[in-house]
This record gives C-alpha cells, sequence and structure tokens, in this order.
C-alpha cells in the first residue's frame, strides 16, 4: 500500500478489543501507512508489545488497557483518545474472543461471555466512538470479524451468533451515519494463524479443505484495513469483505 | 404438507428435462396431486416413460420432444401444450446438463463447449421462461420455477460452463420475478445440492451416514422427491405470496463451506 492515495498520514486511529493478533498486526498496518494509533484491549503486556511495534513505524503510539464489555470504560477510552490525539479518524474494532464447544454443552456463562465480548463491546467502542465521529462530520468504522459472521461451523453456536450480531450491526450503523460522512465496513477473516498449524489430524483435514492450503497470517488483513480506512473510500460502505484463502467463494 | 388432496387438480404443468431424475420426480409428485403434466426433453424414450407413469396416476400427459437450447422448438412445444391441454399454469425449468468439472484446462475449451454449456443450462431457460410469458401475463397467473444449483452460488474448481451459466439462471430468476410480480406470477428457483438420481427411491433412507456422503451435513445424498416436494410448493397456492426466492435444499451444505462436514474443533476460551 505505498500509493499516496491510501495514505493515512496525519490521521489518528483507534484499535480496540483484541490484543491476542489484531492489536499489533492491525496497528502495524496502519502505522505503516502513516496514522497514530491507540491500542485498546485488556492484555497490558500485549498493548506494550503492539505499541513497540507502532512506534517502530515512527508514528506515535499509546495504550489504554480497557475491558470493553464495560460501558464506562470505553467512554473513557474514547475521552483519553481523543486528549491525546484530538480526533479519532478511524476505529478498528476487533473484538475477537473464541470458543467453540458443542453445543448442548454451552453454559450459560459461556454465551453470555462471549456474545458480552465480541458484540457487546462492538456495540458499546461503535456508540462511544460514533458519537465523536459525528461531531467531526467524518470517521471511518471498520469491524474486523471472521468469515463465521455469515457461515456454520459446528461447535461454534455461539461465537457465530456473536459475529453474525456484529456484521449487522455493521449493515445498520452504515445506513444510520451515512449521512454524517461514516462509513462502516467488517472485513471477514479466513482460517487465521500467527504459526504453521499441522500437527493435529482435524487440521490437516481443515488445510486440505482451503483453496490455498494455508492459514492466513493476521498481517494479510492489513492492506485491506488501510484501504477502507484511507480517504479513498467516501463512497464505500456497509460492506462485509472477505480476507479468507478464497474459502467464502468455493462450493 | 399434505400430499393426495388434488392441490394441483385441474393445471396443467411443463417440466423441462422431465425424462430422468428431478424432473421426473416432480413431474410424478405434482400428477398426484392432479396436475396435467407435459414433459418436454430430448430423449424420446424416457419422456414417454413419464407420460406412461403420469397417465396411470389418473392425469393427462404429453411427451413433446424438445431441445431446449433450441428457441423455436420451445415456442411450438409452448403452443402445442396450450393447444393440446387447454391452458399452462406452472412451467418447472429443469433441463440441462449437469457437469461440474470439465476434463480440459481452461485455456483449451472451445467457443462451441461454452456456448453449448452456457445454453443448456440458462439460454434453455430463458427460452421456456419467454415462450410462456405472454401466456401467463394474458391470464393474470403463472409459476416458473427453475432448477439452478449451489455450483452457482459458489465457484467449484474448474467448473466453468455449469456454475457460470446457473448463476445466470438465479439472477434470471430475480429479474423474471421483479419485472412479473404485479401480474400475478411467481418465479422462484431451487438449487439442489448433491441428488443421487440413479435412484428414484421415493423417500430418502435415514439414519444412515454413508462413507461418501459424509461432506453432506446431513450425511446423505438427496433423492430426487427431496427436491420434488419444494417444486410441489412452489407450485401450489402455499407459494402465492412467495416471489424471487433462492431455496437451496442441499442437506445443509451451503450453511458451512468454511470447513469441512464433520470439523468440529473444542476451543476454551483464552484466559487474558
Amino acid at each position: 500500500m505505498g500509493s499516496n492515495e491510501f495514505s493515512l498520514s496525519g490521521k489518528t486511529a483507534l484499535v480496540v478489543g483484541d490484543s491476542k493478533y489484531w492489536s499489533k498486526y492491525a496497528g502495524v498496518a496502519l502505522a505503516e501507512a502513516g496514522a497514530d494509533v491507540a491500542i485498546a484491549a485488556r492484555n497490558t503486556k500485549r498493548l506494550e508489545e503492539a505499541a513497540g511495534e507502532v512506534r517502530r513505524q515512527g508514528q506515535k503510539a499509546i495504550t489504554i488497557p480497557t475491558d470493553t464489555t464495560d460501558a464506562s470504560q470505553v467512554q473513557k477510552m474514547v475521552e483519553q483518545v481523543v486528549a491525546e490525539f484530538g480526533r479519532i479518524d478511524i476505529m478498528v474494532n476487533a473484538s475477537d474472543l473464541l470458543f467453540a464447544k458443542p453445543f448442548l454443552e454451552v453454559s450459560e456463562g459461556d454465551w453470555r461471555r462471549i456474545l458480552d465480548t465480541n458484540l457487546t463491546s462492538a456495540f458499546h467502542c461503535c456508540q462511544a466512538v460514533g458519537k465523536q465521529m459525528i461531531e467531526q462530520k467524518k470517521g471511518r468504522i471498520i469491524n474486523l470479524l471472521s468469515c463465521l459472521a455469515e457461515r456454520g461451523v459446528e461447535n461454534f453456536a455461539a461465537y457465530c451468533a456473536s459475529m453474525g450480531g456484529v456484521l449487522q450491526l455493521t449493515r445498520v450503523l452504515d445506513i444510520e451515519w451515512a449521512r454524517h460522512g461514516i462509513t462502516v465496513n467488517a472485513i471477514g477473516t479466513g482460517w487465521i494463524s500467527e504459526v504453521e498449524k499441522t500437527e493435529a489430524p482435524q487440521e490437516e483435514l481443515l488445510m486440505k479443505y482451503m483453496p490455498l492450503k494455508r492459514y492466513g497470517h493476521p498481517r494479510e488483513m492489513g492492506p485491506l484495513l488501510v484501504y477502507l480506512a484511507s480517504d479513498t473510500t467516501d463512497f464505500f460502505s456497509g460492506q462485509f469483505l472477505y480476507v479468507d484463502g478464497a474459502v467464502m467463494s468455493h462450493l | 404438507m399434505a400430499t393426495g388432496n388434488g392441490t394441483l387438480q385441474g393445471k396443467v404443468v411443463i417440466v423441462t428435462g422431465g425424462g430422468t431424475g428431478l424432473g421426473k420426480a416432480a413431474a410424478l409428485l405434482m400428477a398426484k396431486e392432479g396436475a396435467d403434466i407435459v414433459i418436454a426433453a430430448r430423449r424420446v424414450n424416457a419422456i414417454e416413460q413419464t407420460a406412461r407413469e403420469v397417465k396411470d396416476l389418473g392425469g393427462r400427459a404429453l411427451a413433446i420432444p424438445t431441445d431446449v437450447t433450441d428457441g423455436k422448438q420451445v415456442n411450438s412445444m409452448v403452443e402445442r401444450t396450450i393447444a393440446e391441454m387447454g391452458g399452462l399454469d406452472i412451467l418447472l425449468n429443469n433441463a440441462g446438463i449437469v457437469r461440474g468439472q470439465v476434463p480440459k484446462q481452461l485455456w483449451e475449451l472451445s467457443d462451441e463447449e461454452w456456448r453449448l454449456g452456457i445454453d443448456t443450462n440458462l439460454s434453455g431457460t430463458f427460452y421456456c421462461c419467454r415462450a410462456t410469458m405472454k401466456h401467463f401475463v394474458d391470464q393474470g397467473h403463472g409459476k416458473i420455477i427453475n432448477i439452478a444449483s449451489g455450483n452457482g452460488m459458489r465457484g467449484s474448481r474448474g467448473d466453468y460452463m455449469y456454475g457460470t451459466a446457473k448463476a445466470g439462471v438465479i439472477n434470471l430468476s430475480r429479474v423474471l420475478a421483479t419485472t412479473f410480480a404485479q401480474n400475478n406470477i411467481q418465479v422462484n428457483c431451487i438449487a439442489p445440492g448433491f441428488v443421487d438420481v440413479r435412484h428414484m427411491q421415493p423417500e430418502p433412507a435415514t439414519g444412515e451416514v454413508t462413507r461418501t456422503a459424509k461432506f453432506i451435513p446431513v450425511g446423505r445424498f438427496g433423492v430426487p422427491n427431496d427436491i420434488g416436494h419444494l417444486v410441489l410448493f412452489l407450485a401450489s397456492e402455499a407459494s402465492d405470496y412467495v416471489t424471487g426466492g433462492l431455496f437451496p435444499n442441499d442437506g445443509g451444505g451451503l450453511a458451512g463451506g468454511v470447513a469441512p462436514t464433520g470439523y468440529a474443533p473444542v476451543i476454551e476460551m483464552e484466559e487474558d
């Protein structure tokens, strides 16, 4: 994404929700394109690591330990970003707690935790950041989801429901906020891994099934993220785009 | 849905490709509901056999040898239907060549092979819709049921013509549904999954998951009547408010598709 068309220079981004992959890889992608990045999630150690990677790109980074399932913490997070950066041009919402278990064994607690972490967090973040973006009369919201927002896989009921919820939230906010200059899009990731997974026989089965015969690396979401965050996408909203190694397109 | 109640009493139906498989199963189910059936396909013996079986069920039947890729043949088939059967109410576009992967490289495909694949599976459906639509508009009602495929919704390796044509059938159905909705004409599409047309057994064998069908969530291939019953619903007045729909009937396959059937990991929530 070397072109100036996609430059995020002078922009400020908030990457929120997940410290497992996305804080780092989304943060770095946006920083590479020139944005300063605020990173908010629960895990402080990983947050600092992600911030370090952003700074290595020569951009400003701040970390805000936040439990996004708590609306008041999210509100404070937004206030802090605005206090430090002046505005929020881009929000990447990446709440992504993975969980799979046979449906009959899913407890009330499991269900609530997945829905709270993945869906209610998105509600809190979109509401708090959206308010700020409406004042700015411009904004980019990108929800980082899984392809399981649209498709089922055995044992993933709670996770699929949570992702599907954020996808529909995306489509509604796109319509509600288009007139405020805010675009809202979602990226659906396929099977992702930071490391080679070839051990378990089930994983082999999955590998054979994937058209590209490999997992995606979280850094492969970066270019699309930058594109959707850039000034070239004023007319591009409400879409669900896949970075999935073609798993969604094949029969 | 109760069957055998004469839901389609007095209705005239054209079934293209009705000599075997899905078309035949649907034709016989509709005949049981009292419909009169016109079977239009190329294979004379097969369509005459279906016609005999329809008559055995007490319905009127007509076998009209037709190559649906020829618009003129289609026109005269429809004219003859209306003349001899006294009307036309329902069209089931089922004719086509089921062929997914082509045993050739893309760059080896000739213009003729491309056209044949598109003509049989898409143009034939268009010709039949074109030939019947004016009649439907004039009489103020009509139903068209187009057989598409999951291959028309997702890509399948090396499936150049079949999948592309079926995708065309899906959108043609939507266009026709939209255009003729106000004329009380319903146009719907069925996307069958893997249907084993070699076995005409009326009811599926349940409970047994065969090894070869393991990739289908319900664990078995479809049988022609799986599709036939959906045709019956879309042909009957039960579906009078249903138009422009796309109905997969595939044992659950399209609901998944990001992991092989049977892939069922257990993943604990990661503690912070």
